[in-house]
């Protein structure tokens, strides 16, 4: 089964879901959603992040000036790669993804359900939790429209089910920032980032093996970074910090840490229970967090992973990373902690300038 | 508030601002009397009074620290509710179009790049950070906020700005958060918006020291609304032909109705303007000597440009006689109710346009076309504004099918006009003259 997962492609598995077992498939835009609705609806969440295509027909719709993340996520659909999706979720991430949002829905004609997402953004106030439940609710009654009722204990079992997940993912965590883990940065993030379009019943026993088999107690060598910025891309950054034996020992990026690792859950209700997790995810520029409040928590982080510096991996035109890094940059370089900071298309390839800047922000390690 | 702030306030408020003013208004005499104009008509001459206003509350702004509370507030952030409790407030956005409009975007944004602030990111943030980072400023010094008051219905950007504020200041941000419309307003949402206000007052009486009164805050809610309605009817004098004033003018009148809402003298100040808009109408008199085309604009002023913009129209005999920009802040008055103060603030402040779907804003733009018998549109694709610049492309296409509207997109920044090329700019107006001359 495992084998299997490696070779097939995404359209295969995305077919094989429905062929096999039935199952409804909607394409989510970035970044945090509530997947345990749609899961125990038997709907499958593809996540759309960093599709491997090149811009041609989106810059038709699209300014130049607007991240790869929103124009690659609307070639894909442009291209007509998106035929066996049922419906499209569009959670309010920024303002380019609430455009993008409203142009598929309102001007391009697909033919296909848009929905979309709002979550409350920070400060919270004591108004900002019954809002969340309500929208939790209220997509509830839009995606039964479409997809039939949703059952009570189908949600609850599905929420019981992704704490389950979310807990490998923090022991995952746990375990490579205590250099417990034995993989390379690569395959970190590889089987990490399956969870954007793997059904849990094969996420899930990946992810287990993942941990069983890494887990070491020879704790590893070498300099350790933290990953900060959206997503761990280009993957060749990754690669390349593998083959100058510097090692990832935690991150605080949109798509992996700053929406999986939230606290623990308490509350059997389970629209209570995705609020608690909600509400307790890491601070994160795209939730209106303060940026102290995000200082602190990497500090934290860096302390608990004796992380030797940090690496912000920005994706050009990022408005909410861009804002946040130069306090973020300069007050860690005020702690003594190494940043570099990086700036790249997310399928860009790595050019010969980020090589060198990498191998001489490794070289200040020590 | 301690007595000597408070006694120096009242003194530039009595005395000195008096006196800044008509030295104000002297300037711009001599400034009127030498510059003239050839394809445009007869100066407004209320703009001495709106110039006299914006002096003042600049001037006096110096002076709020510690005499007034101090706000620094985003254009569509629901002020009214910061008005009862007697703030004085600063908009940066203002302050930022009014560097603009002085050429300093490059040198302002430049300050805020030292510190890593990206090229890319909005230049008025880009602009206000400079300033707090380097105290320069063309008005002379801006207070210290006492809090930062934004809302996210206008952009996620101010959110992403006001935070870095927030750090830089160590001072509180109060987000009134206004969920995106991206079909319809529902219930849960004007529930939120509601509860947000509630809990925001105890705070506002804790940050200013003084209690929230109903009766005032409904007074500045009655003065809010008619003042934007007044606006709306000043726009509306432009469905003229030939319109009494043109959208760069309407871009500088704005002013008040950003800043002073909610305030006595913004009303006072769109009445005057609108009777003698009034009375241009009557008398035939038009803002361009010769209007042969009528135009729209979409997306915020590009500062910069505004005089050589308005001389280059009106030479072909174009006129802008409407635009979104302008339009937005007079769209959705009439959800203000003050019998029901709360909600209808929640709804007039976010259904504004740019919290409102695409499908939304291509309706308001037909209509805006026809009441305004417009004849072509320009585009500025604004890198600084994304919610509004993103879908513009698609706006053009849908208008050019449905209305036969011919349109031309600039690609420009609001600010920084190192953003703009002058030469690809004179090569698409060019083909979007020719056009408009073939009659589309």
């Amino acid at each position: 089964m495992h084998l299997d997962l490696e070779t097939r492609t995404r359209k295969d598995y995305i077919r094989e879901q429905k062929s096999l077992h039935g199952r409804k498939v909607m394409g989510v835009f970035p970044a945090q959603y509530p997947r345990e609705l749609l899961l125990a609806m038997n709907i499958l969440p593809v996540e759309i992040w960093d599709p491997p295509l090149r811009t041609r027909e989106a810059s038709a719709h699209l300014q130049s000036y607007i991240c790869s993340v929103v124009s690659l996520g609307l070639e894909l659909i442009l291209q007509g790669k998106c035929s066996d999706l049922d419906a499209f979720l569009f959670p309010h991430t920024c303002d380019s993804i609430q455009n993008l949002a409203s142009i598929v829905n309102d001007y391009l004609g697909i033919h296909k359900p848009c929905y979309f997402f709002y979550h409350p953004k920070a400060p919270y106030k004591r108004a900002s939790r019954p809002y969340y439940i309500s929208q939790l609710k209220e997509l509830k009654s839009g995606l039964e429209k479409q997809f039939g009722e949703l059952r009570e204990t189908d949600l609850k079992r599905s929420v019981d089910r992704w704490e389950e997940i979310r807990k490998d993912i923090s022991k995952c965590y746990l375990l490579r920032s205590e250099g417990r883990l034995n993989t390379s940065n690569r395959a970190f993030y590889s089987i990490l980032r399956r969870v954007e379009y793997l059904h849990p019943d094969d996420f899930h026993p990946l992810l287990t093996n993942f941990l069983q088999s890494g887990r070491t107690e020879t704790e590893r060598q070498g300099h350790g970074v933290l990953l900060s910025g959206v997503l761990p891309n280009p993957p060749e950054v990754l690669d390349h910090l593998d083959a100058i034996g510097v090692r990832v020992v935690d991150d605080d990026l949109l798509s992996c840490s700053r929406r999986f690792l939230s606290g623990p859950v308490s509350n059997s209700d389970p629209y209570e229970a995705m609020a608690e997790t909600y509400f307790s995810l890491p601070p994160c520029s795209t939730r209106g967090s303060a940026i102290e409040e995000r200082l602190n928590h990497i500090l934290k982080k860096i302390r608990s992973s004796r992380a030797d510096g940090v690496i912000f991996l920005i994706v050009k035109f990022c408005e909410p990373e861009f804002f946040d890094v130069p306090i973020l940059a300069d007050s860690l370089k005020k702690e003594g902690i190494p940043v570099l900071v990086l700036e790249n298309e997310i399928n860009q390839a790595l050019s010969g300038q980020i090589v060198t800047r990498i191998e001489a922000f490794a070289e200040m390690l020590g | 508030m301690s007595i000597a702030p408070e006694i120096r306030y009242r003194f530039m408020k009595d005395i000195g601002a008096p006196l800044v003013m008509g030295m104000a208004g002297l300037k711009g005499k001599r400034k009127a009397a030498i510059k003239r104009d050839v394809p445009l008509g007869p100066p407004l001459k209320c703009s001495k009074r709106l110039k006299e206003i914006m002096t003042r509350h600049y001037f006096l702004s110096r002076y709020a620290e510690g005499a007034r509370p101090v706000a620094w507030v985003t254009s569509g952030a629901p002020v009214e509710l910061l008005r009862a409790f007697d703030f004085y407030t600063v908009y940066p956005e203002n302050h930022g179009a009014l560097c603009g409009a002085q050429k300093l975007g490059p040198e302002l944004c430049s300050i805020a790049e030292g510190h890593g602030y990206n090229q890319d990111l909005c230049s008025y943030a880009r602009i206000d950070i400079g300033v707090c980072l380097s105290g320069k400023t063309p008005v002379g010094r801006l207070p210290r906020p006492d809090i930062l008051f934004a809302s996210n219905n206008i952009c996620q950007t101010v959110m992403y700005w006001y935070r870095v504020l927030a750090h830089h200041w160590k001072i509180p941000l109060m987000v009134f958060d206004t969920p995106f419309n991206f079909v319809s307003l529902d219930r849960s949402a004007i529930t939120y918006m509601v509860r947000q206000f509630e809990e925001m007052i105890p705070e506002l009486e804790r940050i200013s020291g003084r209690k929230f009164s109903e009766k005032k805050f409904k007074e500045v809610l009655r003065l809010g609304k008619s003042s934007a309605m007044a606006w709306g009817e000043v726009l509306a004098t432009m469905k003229t032909v030939p319109s009494p004033m043109t959208i760069f003018d309407a871009f500088v009148h704005l002013a008040p109705i950003v800043s002073l809402r909610g305030l006595p003298v913004t009303l006072e100040y769109y009445n005057v303007l609108l009777s003698e808009l009034k009375d241009r109408v009557s008398k035939g008199i038009g803002a361009i000597v010769n209007e042969r085309k009528r135009l729209m604009w979409d997306n915020i002023a590009i500062w910069y440009k505004i005089r050589d913009f308005s001389r280059l129209f009106a030479e072909r005999g174009m006129n802008f006689v409407t635009a979104t920009y302008t339009n937005a802040w007079a769209e959705t008055i009439s959800y203000m109710d003050e019998r029901n103060p709360m909600e209808s603030l929640a709804k007039a402040y976010s259904l504004v346009i740019l919290n409102n779907n695409l499908d939304h804003r291509l309706k308001l733009m037909e209509r805006l076309i026809k009441e305004y018998q417009v004849d072509g549109l320009v585009i500025h694709s604004a890198r600084s504004c994304k919610p509004y610049s993103v879908g513009q492309y698609d706006l053009k296409r849908l208008l050019m099918e449905r209305l036969a509207v011919p349109s031309v997109v600039i690609e420009a920044d609001i600010t920084d006009f190192r953003a703009y090329s002058e030469e690809q700019t004179t090569t698409r107006l060019e083909a979007f003259f020719e056009n408009i001359e073939d009659g589309g």
